[in-house]
């Protein structure tokens, strides 16, 4: 096997295969930080046109579109507290606060390292752990991936924000919208009023755009030319030797995100924005000074950005080997293999190891490149146009949104319920229900019942199906201590406190 | 440059025989919508069938797909048999999905909605078990689903599909019962297979041609062995009488004129004989079976027949 | 000072509290026609949000009975109202009378409607927002998008 990585490796280094890389990258990054753009669209956009080119130059543009978009996201994450993907989410947490200091720079200095960091520890575990990971996601049956999702969904209580009411009204939100669409188990419809277009449910694209981008948007137009905002001038941007030595006290973080975000990958159905706001928590939790986080920790963006980005070609893992894709990219992603006759499955690495090994190291120097691509020159430019004057930049962020949600699908009802999120998402904003537990429980809610129901099935009814191997009763011990964790600490503190 | 050129000559073609508009069709690109995204099974065959219709059209003829995903196809398949019946418009087919849709949802379109093109995939179910399970063969499986009613565990893909009439199938002739689990997608169910989260699956030839190795394939839901894996063997060579699959296809609104009928049937006739098409087909996991015209229409009419027939004894939803 | 009985129910998250109340209520009605797990976890999470809304409600009538002023929602309604309703119509628009129409108006239109009313810019941004948009999907991946359904297509 790992000759054939070796073997692959000339082909990736044909002018054609290794440029489609680097438009990849560049495309990826402008998609990412264009709000209302994602990558899920730009690669379903792209599907059909690879259809005629050969299979790595293809396959290379995908992963550098992924590659580049899941750092793109995190510009204007930084920049408008408006994530370009749903992984950005996380980001927004201390990148926006950091940019309002006049950090801006800095900060997507450090998410353009995080991301190639997490890119490419990513790349090797495709590379080099393929088939040993793979097994590991054969362990995770209906009941194991439930009690994923509820780990996931537990970490909700890091998210609630200072009302923890308004936390859970966001919360109970998002895991209702999960379950609008047909019934996971019969298929009948739930809340689609007859209309088939919500009978897949609702795409988190969708609510992503509306929820984060038009508050936004609107305030841009209700305080017209005020200038209080980010502009480059302001950004503080300094050479990257300069910022990399403030870096230095991440690698903890850095290795813990990588580790967090390839395991996530490797689990099908969470994705990128699970395994940033988990990496997010663990580094928080850990830190020695939590009470800085939220109000622009530079490591905060650090642990989101390379969680988001370690689970790109992890979860192709699952794709490649079992078909079954980690994330919505890499369903979309899937979908781009199968144009071009890769089957997935233990096979397509004995029929095609050209192919298959020279994707992987596409990923790797995608996330390589990265850091040159990226950096300050891209940053900067993108900085710039962000400093638009404020109606000019609203108008041009609601074209974007228009297109973002009506390419997916390619239709208008989506860009209406867009629109209708937006209104919600723009009441809750004003009154400060926060927004990170409705994209959590939408992307967590609807997977834990489907697993759940399938799990019960089963078990023939019987609930003690859950609880009936290790695997299990780890996932349940680890939610407990999420939970239950934080206040004994708590406890403890104030206890000794008192002493 | 090019691309003005073959406009002229469309134009001037177009003024030369205004009076027998008909006879050259295709004047346009013929719109083929796919109710799935790009890159799904369908999408694939459509996309890789799409240049050999074209040569059999002619050489003007040009085909554009079009993906209009959502509600596992019917938003595309409505289109269709909404449009326009000039034969401009195509969509592909699914069976029995399409048919079992008019059945468990509220649908606009019933058997008659459209003119039958061809059917170009049959893609045969299979029965699988983990190998975990211990059930290796046909006869231990049915063994053990007669001593033990609902014991074993079926993972397929969603109910109202070809899995799920395979199974209904099986019960029915074994007269056994098993514990369904409907997963989204065959993917999933083949993971929780492999895993041996589930006891046995049912599944499409194609889904588990790359996973021979891992799972103990019992037989094919065919009457002869499938061209596409031959060291299988078919139920009915173990005394089974099953036979289903999913198919794929083509049609057309209904009412389309008797000549661009006629015109579409015959370059849909051809492929069966391109030795091109079939290897491009079985590339990328396409076993293809031609089924043209009365033919097809029948085949959907008595797969309707069939669903309706389980709706109303064993509804699925 | 205690506030009048009539701003004392309009306060925003009095009213937000109430609307989700009735929104959820009114969900709640085809849980029943479900099959009993079907309905489970969407019934629990609109119950959820039900007794969440009712607890939201009664803590910001304690504030208001403490006379604590709430915040209103936005300095100038007439400006977000204004703003949302040009999207919905950008949004509508493109939907009935096309795509390329609709943004080469908008752009313009609400930058100059909210504040930025330079001729020359505006025209300059119009050209590279639709020319990039037109180049990229249209001319580069061959994406359609809607050409209107007032004009039959």
């Amino acid at each position: 096997m790992y000759a054939d990585l070796l073997n692959a490796l000339p082909n990736v280094f044909a002018w054609t295969n290794f440029a489609a890389v680097i438009i990849g990258v560049i495309a990826g990054i402008v998609v990412g930080a264009m709000p209302g753009l994602s990558a899920t669209m730009a690669i379903s956009v792209l599907v059909p046109f690879t259809f005629g080119l050969e299979p790595l130059v293809a396959l290379g543009l995908m992963a550098g579109i992924y590659n580049g978009a899941m750092y793109g996201g995190a510009i204007p994450a930084v920049l408008l507290r408006i994530p370009g993907t749903p992984a950005a989410v996380a980001t927004t947490f201390d990148g926006y606060p950091m940019a309002q200091k006049g950090e801006g720079g800095f900060a997507l200095q450090v998410a353009v390292v995080s991301s190639a960091l997490g890119g490419i520890a990513s790349a090797f575990a495709l590379m080099l752990l393929a088939p040993p990971l793979s097994r590991v996601t054969l362990l995770f049956g209906p009941s194991e991936v439930f009690w994923v999702a509820v780990f996931g969904l537990a970490s909700i209580i890091f998210l609630l924000g200072g009302n923890p009411i308004k936390g859970l009204i966001s919360a109970c939100f998002g895991v209702f919208v999960s379950v609008i669409g047909s019934d996971p188990i019969y298929g009948n419809d739930r809340f689609t009023f007859g209309q088939l277009e919500m009978l897949d449910g609702i795409n988190i694209v969708i609510l992503l755009v509306g929820l984060y981008a038009l508050p936004p948007v609107i305030d841009l137009l209700e305080t017209p030319l005020k200038t209080d905002g980010v502009n480059s001038s302001k950004l503080g941007t300094e050479s990257i030797w300069k910022a990399l030595p403030r870096m230095k006290g991440f690698g903890m973080t850095w290795l813990r995100g990588s580790f967090i975000g390839i395991w996530i990958g490797i689990l099908p159905g969470a994705g990128g924005s699970m395994a940033a706001f988990m990496s997010y928590n663990e580094a928080r939790r850990t830190s020695k000074t939590p009470e800085t986080w939220g109000e622009g920790e530079p490591e905060g963006v650090a642990a989101a950005e390379v969680a988001n980005n370690a689970d790109t070609a992890s979860a192709l893992i699952p794709a490649l080997t079992l078909g079954i894709p980690g994330t919505a990219v890499a369903a979309v992603m899937l979908g781009g293999l199968l144009v071009h006759g890769l089957q997935p499955g233990p096979m397509l690495f004995r029929d095609n190891p050209d192919i298959v090994f020279g994707f992987m190291w596409q990923f790797l120097f995608g996330a390589i490149l990265l850091v040159l691509l990226g950096g300050s020159l891209a940053t900067n430019s993108f900085a710039r146009l962000l400093n638009l004057p404020r109606p000019l930049l609203g108008s041009v962020i609601i074209v974007l949104m228009l297109i973002g949600v009506y390419s997916i699908h390619g239709r208008m009802f989506d860009v209406y319920l867009m629109l209708g999120f937006g209104a919600i998402g723009w009441v809750m904003d004003r009154l400060k229900f926060p927004l990170p537990p409705v994209v959590l429980g939408l992307i967590l809610g609807g997977f834990a019942e489907e697993n759940l129901r399938l799990a019960l099935r089963i078990g023939r009814g019987d609930p003690m199906v859950l609880f009936q191997n290790t695997t299990s009763l780890i996932l349940v011990a680890l939610t407990i201590a999420v939970i239950v964790g934080p206040t004994l600490k708590k406890r403890f503190v104030d206890g000794r406190k008192k002493a | 440059m090019l691309k003005l050129m073959h406009k002229t000559a469309l134009v001037g073609a177009m003024i030369l025989t205004a009076g027998a508009a008909l006879a050259e069709y295709p004047e346009r690109p013929i719109e083929v919508i796919v109710g799935y995204s790009a890159g799904g099974g369908t999408d694939v065959m459509a996309r890789t069938a799409a240049p050999f219709i074209e040569r059999y059209l002619g050489e003007d003829a040009s085909i554009v797909v079009k993906n209009m995903p959502g509600a596992s196809g019917q938003i595309g398949v409505t289109e269709v048999a909404n449009a326009d019946p000039d034969g401009y418009t195509l969509g592909t087919f699914n069976l029995p999905g399409m048919m079992a849709r008019t059945i468990d949802r509220e649908a606009d379109y019933d058997r008659d909605s459209f003119t039958y093109l061809a059917n170009v995939v049959n893609d045969p179910n299979v029965i699988v078990t983990s190998t975990g399970s211990g059930l290796d063969t046909l006869d231990k499986l049915i063994a053990e689903a007669t001593e033990n009613p609902f014991a074993v565990t079926v993972g397929m893909s969603s109910l109202g599909g070809d899995d799920h009439f395979a199974l209904i199938k099986l019960q029915n002739a074994t007269e056994t019962e098993f514990t369904i689990v409907p997963f989204k997608g065959s993917a999933p169910a083949r993971t929780a297979l492999l895993g041996g989260h589930v006891a046995m699956g049912i599944l499409n030839i194609s889904e588990v041609a790359e996973f021979q190795d891992q799972l103990n394939v019992l037989g094919v839901a065919t009457q002869e062995r499938s061209p596409f894996a031959p060291d299988l063997p078919t139920f009915q060579e173990q005394g089974l009488d099953l036979v289903n699959g999913s198919m794929r296809g083509f049609v057309a609104p209904a009412g389309l004129p008797e000549d661009i009928q006629a015109k579409l049937m015959d370059a849909f006739s051809q492929l069966s004989s391109d030795q091109e098409f079939l290897d491009a087909m079985a590339a990328t996991a396409n076993p293809v079976e031609v089924v043209t015209g009365e033919e097809f229409k029948q085949l959907t009419s008595d797969l309707y027949d069939l669903a309706e027939g389980v709706w109303e004894t064993t509804p699925w939803n | 000072m205690p506030q009048s009985r009539k701003s004392r129910l309009t306060r925003p998250e009095t009213l937000t509290a109430f609307g989700i109340v009735v929104v959820s209520a009114g969900f709640l009605i085809p849980t029943f026609e479900l099959r009993a797990i079907s309905a489970l976890l969407p019934a629990a999470m609109l119950i959820g949000l039900i007794v969440l809304s009712v607890l939201l409600l009664v803590y910001d009538q304690r504030k208001a009975a403490n006379g604590e002023e709430s915040q209103p929602m936005t300095q100038s309604p007439r400006r977000v109202i204004g703003a949302f309703l040009l999207i919905v119509t950008y949004a509508l628009a493109t939907d009935f009378i096309g795509f390329y129409v609709s943004t080469v108006t908008t752009i313009p239109l609400v930058a100059w409607l909210f504040g930025y009313r330079s001729p020359v810019g505006l025209a300059i941004a119009t050209v590279i927002v639709v020319g990039i948009i037109w180049a990229i999907f249209d001319f580069g991946m061959s994406q359609e998008f809607p050409a209107g359904r007032f004009w039959g297509h």
